[in-house]
């Protein structure tokens, strides 16, 4: 989980361009929307499409999209249910 | 065109140190075929949040055009009207990409976004709040002229004022593309050179130009816009009447003229256009594009040129080695550009 985690600040930051920013000031529960990162809508497009390229995650229901983009925590567990096998 | 136009305040990001207005820099000099931009620091017209996610036409576009509403000391234009050739260059290339490379599925929105001709313009105004109108012209190489007569329109209508610009970047792989049909020189050229190299085809550039326009003068008024008018394809016999017609349609004739801005690039296969100047052997005929290179819009930054040098009442000389003697007065310039044969534009540019 720790390892996904820190490949997630590094993709995050390399999808959005977060320059002056490095994968240590991302606390993995600090909110990624409005307060923490400061993130906007077209970055949660911008993510969404993160997780359909290189994790192979497509999220169809835009309530559950909310919920998963929240934190790197909440991405990272999401990633993770969805990897591991039924 | 009845209505009066004046430049009120106006801003450039070309491939020459202008961004400050300031002409007493010295000519940068491009050993290549590809003019590219000094570039400001953004970082004091844009916020870093904005500034990410920007591809550099944006961020040129957008530091300009406030840079022109700073000069101008207006926050609000009246109406915001650009003219683009080619719009966001690098957000297309990667849209493109990312179609061919995802087969059409996860597609990122910025680059769709942004490669959008109105992007610059959408951006001005939600960077000012500016509901005002808002409109970008997508014709070649009359983008810009016919957003300048948009403007010149909505001035005559009573629009207060209007910001009224230009922008175009090169990227290299557009360079290539147009260089398949012809329009680069083959040898390369230093840009300080380009005149001593008269075969087919030019060298490139870019560049973003904003002006603010009002119906009336006032002490910081840089030009007044006399005139302008586009054609489409002329020949060389409409060319010939068409330019004196121009003049006296605004009470001038040839000799009234003290400076020509000639669009000249050494380009052999459309070199023979500016043959229509030959009576203008009284002043100084100045062609510029060493300074700009050749892209669509490149109108915008003659315009810029013109409206400096009348408002400062001095031609610089290290962008012009080929000026012998300067005229006597600088009251009235003409601008004659075309675009690789195909629109042609005459503008008349008179001090205030």
């Amino acid at each position: 989980m720790e390892e996904l985690k820190q490949k997630l600040k590094v993709q995050i930051i390399e999808a959005l361009n977060l320059q002056d920013t490095r994968p240590e000031d991302i606390d993995d529960n600090a909110p990624l929307f409005g307060e923490g990162l400061g993130l906007d809508s077209i970055d949660s497009l911008e993510l969404m499409v993160l997780l359909e390229r290189q994790y192979q995650i497509k999220v169809e229901d835009p309530r559950e999209g909310r919920k998963i983009l929240q934190s790197v925590q909440s991405m990272a567990e999401f990633i993770q249910s969805k990897q591991q096998p039924a | 065109m009845k209505g009066k136009c004046y430049i009120q305040g106006m801003a450039a990001i070309t491939p020459q140190h202008t961004f400050e207005g300031d002409l007493t820099q010295p000519m940068a000099m491009t050993h290549g075929n590809m003019l590219s931009c000094v570039e400001p620091d953004y970082r004091s017209f844009i916020a870093p949040n904005s500034l990410r996610r920007m591809t550099r036409v944006l961020k040129m576009g957008l530091a300009a055009s406030l840079k022109c509403l700073q000069d101008s000391g207006i926050a609000i234009p009246g109406a915001i009207v650009t003219g683009t050739g080619k719009g966001s260059l690098q957000d297309t290339e990667r849209f493109i990409k990312e179609i061919r490379d995802y087969e059409e599925k996860a597609l990122n929105p910025t680059p769709f976004i942004q490669s959008t001709y109105n992007a610059v313009n959408g951006l001005i105004a939600l960077q000012q709040k500016c509901t005002q109108y808002n409109n970008t012209f997508v014709h070649r190489g009359f983008s810009f002229e016919h957003a300048l007569l948009d403007s010149m329109l909505l001035l005559h209508e009573g629009t207060a004022d209007v910001l009224a610009g230009a922008f175009d970047e090169i990227t290299p792989e557009h360079f290539f593309i147009k260089s398949r049909i012809g329009l680069w020189k083959k040898e390369t050229v230093s840009n300080d050179k380009l005149y001593e190299h008269v075969s087919p085809g030019t060298i490139s550039g870019e560049g973003a130009i904003f002006f603010l326009l009002a119906p009336s003068a006032t002490a910081q008024s840089y030009a007044q816009i006399g005139g302008l008018e586009m054609l489409y394809k002329p020949s060389s016999e409409k060319l010939k009447t068409a330019l004196p017609q121009f003049l006296q349609q605004h009470g001038l004739q040839a000799t009234d003229i003290d400076l020509v801005l000639t669009g000249a690039n050494a380009d052999s296969n459309h070199d023979h256009y500016y043959q229509v100047l030959n009576d203008y052997t009284h002043c100084p005929q100045l062609p510029f594009k060493h300074l700009s290179g050749d892209y669509e819009t490149v109108g915008a930054f003659a315009l810029w040129l013109a409206a400096q040098i009348l408002k400062q009442q001095q031609i610089p000389s290290q962008w012009f080695p080929m000026l012998q003697q300067p005229p006597v007065k600088l009251r009235n310039i003409l601008i004659y550009n075309h675009f690789f044969g195909e629109q042609h534009t005459f503008m008349l540019v008179q001090a205030i």
